[in-house]
């Protein structure tokens, strides 16, 4: 396929993506995908394999997608499917990770037979279980699991599933309503890219797919094998939940492959859900690897095939078919953190130190004038900092997420914030400092108790620093006034209040180094205090 | 004699970048006279007084003939993107001055670790809180209470710097939904602190959302006082120049309004010159029978689409200025107002084509400018660019480029694809056809996810090629989003000037309501729109509009209950008491909703989110010189054959040539061809018919 014509046609698919996902931003009914655009759009090939995905998507479910797609095409195999037929499942073990992660697939026929394949996966508001979030025995305890099914038979909504998914679901509207809202999306997508077909003449996708992937997987290589060959080590422990967890990562550049094993991370737990099944703990593992080494080459998977990534069965990085894994968020956010800290010195300046890590909360509940409501917030930390830049204030990393506006999460529920502000003296000092974290407050201020659910994350172990900077400051959750350590389902009672401190972004390189201008520049905006300067550069106006 | 009691003339002026367009329409003849001239960046006034002489001097007439001077200008945007604004202070909600920098919390870039930071317009030590708070609905939690703001003023006072204050911004959480706090903020300091340039959030953008909300409102203080200072110069040069009315702004929302309220909104004029464009394409459309359209305007260094549909251009309250990635979105700072929604992209005759990190031909977005511009220009260029390959592909002709102002260098041209052309294996012929099918499908990419957007078929739509490069490019975009046909109007080279002039005075109102639809909840947004329409009606009085010509129009955005974002749906009801929810509205939104998306919820009821008024004076009436001669003579107008580029050809074919200048009205003729002009080239593909209609516009038809 020559030059100009692949770039052409991959530019193309990848405007389709967009479209579709433009699609289901507008046509969502939850705050988690409208505003928070917690999910992904991804075009897979007949063979399973992702192609591209939309500009927006958040990079982990592009690495799963084509691991869940094969498991579905191996019970619904391709010549089975009919048009107008849709896949979905949310088993964490085949899909990403959590229940909440509903995985779509929707064949596209193109003369008379399936060619591609239309894949979101999107976090929808509930899926029933307890209404705890982080604190479960099993992964029975935490909702409905739909292994691989057909949620339309021909273009027919499947009854029954539609049915059991609603029935098993605090608010079916929303979750049935992002449900339909996705299939709706994939046949805008099936007929962009038929049409695609069409005006190329082509019969299917398989050399186009089959030259993005080659190219790619060769860049993959030529970068990784420009890398010097050794074994890089690096252990990190983490707040777990309720006990520390440490992950250990053995990082060895072996000519154009990188062999990523886990051996030596703690084993699987029942304290809290917080095990991550492989597919999520391999999507982590790549993530910092595509940002330092490939970042502007469109996510498929040709780049993927270069990394290699083990971890021994039953350790947190690879938990079994039981455990608990809502929370996995809390240990797979931190994997790039142990992958930096192991191979920052070949890096240069593409090395991030820890970041402060996302801290999701939700209300949920009846109140009048509100109804039946459920809002979710997905705030931050500040993150790390870089070789040569301070890093940023609250924003997602390693994922990627919006804020819901405070406005939004008020006219949802009974809810008022009495503050969403800077946290001075929350970074990791250093030659370049880490990110200002942020405390947001919350008051119910409705006639009745509600749920809330929250998972905070480094409030005792703290974001690492790299070489020579210094950690972020760990973070801190009080209820009306006391701190919190444990987070079962909160009964968030009228009046009370949650006051949420976030973690700060860790710093990069020796204090000493950072130049005194930039202190008193930090000074003068208030991230830090007078007390912080003294305590965390020495410094003495 | 010349009359004087009636003035007859309309007067448009568009300042750019790097020139000032001028237009002048005489009422009674219809002719239109242009002009442009270079713009002078320090002294905006005296490139506009040169342009108001010298038109006035053609149609030997002087200032008191001009009925109305209507300007645009880039001023406002270039002030943003170069922070070249007041000293602005924010006053917000205690707890909430930090979402100027924390945002959406959100990456413009997933996987670049080097994005930098969205910074805003106000520095933390400039941000100040004062206690007040409302709820979700309106009501006050907690009252205002004006100590914050003495505590301010005090402290300012102390750093010896509350003189050099010279704009505040105030933004409180729901606002919009009573604006009582703000206004009593605005009390205090117009007393207090008399000398600056006030901006409410409840006035500027009254929609849900804080940190959007608080970026437009924080926008539009930092440039309200260059604004004002500099529209009142302008109105006063004018005034010596001879002109005896008011003079009035466009809009980024396509209408026109008065200096006072353009200079307490100045944000709402961002815009304005991009919005005229696509205003002169919707006349251009009236002109040539097409209510259906896509605006394209591709020159040096970015393209601009819009989608117009039924004579109506696409709108969006969702606006980005000043970039830190100038084509990311997300890495700009929001304006939340009404603006016709144009997307631009990195692809113009100086896009850069280079080879990617996996050895694929890419164009742009880094672009060649003005200086030293394209290899061909001949002025120090090496990088190849779109013009270079339009050059090279036979589309420009290099001893006619700019009328023949300019020579193009074909070997030099050539010499910058050499390396491209080795890297890729191919020779310099197929390497500059390569970028002119990537710049291409960069812009149909955008144009049809813009268009899908819109649920429109690009079937019906024609495309209005303006621009140096647009009507170069028309062809292969129009073929590609398989449209009717393209339309290369006469004279384009001063479409925003003349866009001015075909705009109505109108104004756009928004106010967030969020309910779920009732029949109460109708009467409350009868009584919304009954306020807007009160403040419409008094902003088109001062304008000047008689109250018996005035018009409004009530729009809505809806969306099913429980769903996260609105489609916004024409209202045709002068008052809503009354209207069935069930068996009006809801079957309307329905009906819209499923032409977009493919389906609606039937079984789910709806939720409005924001009330939207237009407020409109009559449009005026612009009649443009039809030429009498009519021949179907094209042959006249020959310039000879040339070798041009159709890869649906196979390649080179000898091509005719036209002189845009010499075609008569009513000639035909098939593609391929060429039509040459001053300021641009229409390529002419096979497969095509064009015709010359009575006013010089190309209408080209493209077969099946």
């Amino acid at each position: 396929m020559d030059l100009i014509t692949l770039e052409i046609q991959w530019q193309r698919l990848i405007s389709i993506m967009d479209e579709v996902d433009n699609a289901t931003v507008r046509t969502s009914f939850s705050t988690i995908v409208g505003e928070s655009r917690d999910f992904a759009c991804i075009l897979v090939d007949e063979a399973g394999s992702s192609l591209c995905q939309s500009n927006f998507s958040p990079p982990n479910f592009c690495v799963v997608l084509p691991r869940t797609s094969k498991v579905l095409l191996e019970k619904f195999p391709l010549h089975t499917l009919a048009e107008g037929d849709v896949l979905c499942t949310n088993d964490p073990w085949i899909g990403t990770g959590h229940l909440p992660d509903y995985v779509v697939l929707t064949p596209v026929f193109w003369q008379g037979k399936p060619v591609a394949f239309m894949g979101t996966v999107a976090h929808l508001t509930d899926v029933g279980g307890h209404r705890g979030d982080i604190e479960a025995y099993d992964v029975f305890t935490e909702g409905i699991r739909i292994p691989p099914s057909k949620l339309y038979l021909a273009g027919q909504e499947n009854p029954l599933l539609f049915d059991v998914i609603g029935s098993n679901c605090r608010v079916p509207d929303m979750v049935l309503g992002d449900l339909r809202a996705i299939v709706g999306t994939h046949s805008l997508g099936a007929r962009r890219l038929v049409e695609f077909l069409n005006d190329y003449g082509l019969d299917d996708i398989v050399a186009l797919s089959d030259e993005i992937h080659t190219r790619s997987e060769r860049l993959m290589r030529e970068r990784i094998a420009a890398l010097p060959d050794g074994v890089f080590e690096f252990g990190l422990d983490i707040d777990g939940y309720i006990e520390t967890v440490h992950l250990q990562a053995r990082v060895e550049i072996r000519g154009s492959d990188i062999y990523v094993d886990y051996t030596g991370t703690s084993p699987q737990t029942r304290l809290g859900a917080i095990n991550c099944v492989y597919n999520t703990t391999y999507a982590s593992t790549l993530y910092p690897f595509k940002c330092a080494l490939v970042p502007r080459i469109p996510n498929n998977e040709g780049l993927f095939r270069p990394v290699h990534v083990t971890a021994p069965k039953g350790c947190i990085l690879n938990c079994d078919g039981t455990h608990p894994v809502q929370a996995r968020a809390k240990v797979t956010n931190n994997i790039n953190q142990v992958l930096f800290g192991a191979v920052w010195p070949i890096l240069g300046e593409h090395a991030q130190a820890g970041s402060g890590s996302i801290w999701p909360f939700s209300f949920s509940g009846q109140a009048d004038g509100y109804g039946v409501f459920s809002a979710h917030m997905l705030p931050h930390g500040g993150r790390g900092a870089m070789a040569e830049l301070d890093g940023l204030p609250p924003i997602a990393f390693p994922h990627n997420s919006a804020v819901t506006a405070i406005e939004v999460m008020e006219t949802r529920a009974p809810l008022l914030f009495l503050c969403k502000e800077f946290l001075p003296d929350s970074a990791g000092a250093g030659y370049r400092r880490g990110g200002v974290s942020q405390t947001i407050r919350v008051r119910n201020i409705g006639q009745a108790p509600m749920n809330a659910r929250l998972r905070p994350d480094k409030m005792f172990c703290e974001p690492p620093g790299l070489n020579g900077g210094k950690p972020g400051k760990v973070g801190e959750v009080r209820w009306n006034g006391s701190v919190l350590t444990r987070f079962p389902p909160l009964e968030f009672k009228p009046g009370d209040e949650l006051e949420m401190r976030m973690p700060g972004g860790a710093g990069f390189g020796a204090v000493a180094e950072r130049p005194r201008a930039l202190v008193e520049r930090d000074l003068a905006l208030g991230y830090i205090s007078a007390e912080g300067a003294a305590a965390d550069y020495g410094y003495t106006p | 004699m010349k009359q004087k009691s009636t003035a007859r003339y309309r007067f448009g002026f568009d300042i750019g970048g790097t020139f000032t367009d001028f237009v002048l329409i005489d009422g009674e003849s219809g002719k239109i006279h242009s002009y442009k001239t270079l713009t002078t960046p320090h002294e905006p006034a005296k490139a506009v007084m040169e342009g108001w002489h010298k038109l006035l001097a053609d149609v030997a007439g002087d200032g008191s003939d001009v009925e109305i001077a209507i300007h645009g200008t880039t001023l406002i945007t270039n002030a943003l993107i170069e922070r070249k604004g007041a000293v602005t202070i924010l006053v917000t909600t205690s707890g909430f001055s930090d979402v100027l920098d924390t945002q959406r919390e959100m990456r413009y870039d997933i996987y670049d670790l080097h994005a930098p930071q969205v910074h805003h317009l106000v520095p933390r030590p400039l941000r100040f809180e004062v206690t007040e708070r409302l709820d979700g609905f309106g009501a006050v939690v907690q009252p205002f209470d004006a100590s914050g703001l003495q505590q301010m003023s005090d402290t300012l006072t102390a750093a010896g710097v509350l003189a050099e204050i010279e704009a505040v911004a105030v933004s409180f959480l729901h606002s919009y939904a009573n604006p009582s706090h703000e206004e009593q903020a605005k009390a205090w300091l117009t007393e207090r602190m008399p000398h600056v340039a006030l901006s409410l959030s409840s006035e500027v953008a009254p929609q849900i959302r804080e940190y959007e909300r608080m970026s437009t409102t924080v926008c539009n203080a930092y440039v309200q006082p260059l604004t004002e200072r500099y529209l009142r110069q302008l109105q006063g040069e004018l005034s010596d120049g001879g002109f005896q009315k008011k003079l009035y702004l466009m809009l980024s929302s396509g209408g026109i309004t008065t200096l006072e309220r353009a200079s307490s909104f100045p944000v709402r004029l961002i815009e304005s010159g991009p919005a005229a464009g696509v205003l002169a394409a919707i006349f251009y459309g009236e002109m040539t029978g097409q209510a259906n359209l896509v605006s394209f305007d591709m020159g040096g260094t970015t393209a601009k689409m819009c989608v117009i549909r039924n004579g109506q251009p696409a709108m969006s309250d969702n606006f980005e200025v000043a970039r830190v990635h100038r084509f990311k979105r997300g890495s700009g700072l929001p304006v939340r107002v009404p603006t016709i929604e144009l997307i631009e992209i990195g692809a113009g005759g100086g896009s850069i084509a280079h080879l990617g990190e996996l050895g694929l031909l890419k164009v742009g977005p880094e672009s060649s400018g003005a200086d030293p511009g394209p290899a061909c220009y001949g002025l120090g260029g090496t990088a190849p660019t779109v013009t270079d390959a339009d050059l090279l592909l036979g589309y420009l002709n290099p001893d006619y480029f700019l009328g023949g102002r300019m020579q193009l260098d074909r070997a030099a041209a050539e010499a910058s694809m050499v390396p491209l052309a080795q890297r890729l294996g191919i020779d310099t012929t197929a390497t500059a056809h390569g970028i002119f099918q990537v710049v291409n499908e960069n812009m149909i990419s955008a144009t049809r996810v813009h268009v899908a957007e819109r649920g429109v078929d690009p079937r019906g739509l024609h495309l209005m090629a303006f621009g140096g490069a647009g009507p170069v490019h028309a062809h292969a975009i129009a073929r590609a989003l398989k449209m009717a046909g393209y339309i290369c109007p006469a004279g384009a080279g001063v479409t925003s000037a003349l866009g001015f002039l075909t705009a109505p005075t109108a104004f756009e109102f928004a106010r967030t309501f969020m309910a779920k639809v009732t029949s109460n909840a109708l009467l409350q947004m009868d009584a919304i729109f009954a306020e807007l329409e009160a403040e419409g009606r008094q902003t088109l009085l001062e304008a000047g509009v008689p109250a018996a010509d005035i018009t409004f129009a009530r729009r809505a955005d809806l969306r099913h209950v429980g769903q996260g974002h609105e489609i916004v749906i024409d209202l045709p009801y002068a008052t809503l008491a009354g209207v069935d929810v069930d068996q009006e509205l809801r079957p309307l939104f329905y009906r819209h909703y499923a032409e977009i998306y493919g389906y609606a919820h039937q079984h789910l009821g709806l939720e409005v989110a924001t009330c939207r008024l237009t407020a409109s004076g009559p449009r005026p009436k612009v009649t443009v010189q039809q030429s009498e001669r009519q021949t179907d003579a094209a042959e006249t107008a020959g310039k000879g054959q040339r070798l041009v580029y159709f890869a649906e050809l196979g390649g080179f074919v000898s091509t005719p040539v036209y002189d845009r200048y010499r075609l008569p009205p009513g000639a035909t003729f098939a593609g391929p061809a060429i039509v040459e002009e001053r300021d641009s080239t229409a390529v002419v593909g096979p497969h095509s018919s064009v015709r010359v209609d009575a006013f010089a516009n190309l209408i080209v038809t493209l077969q099946e």
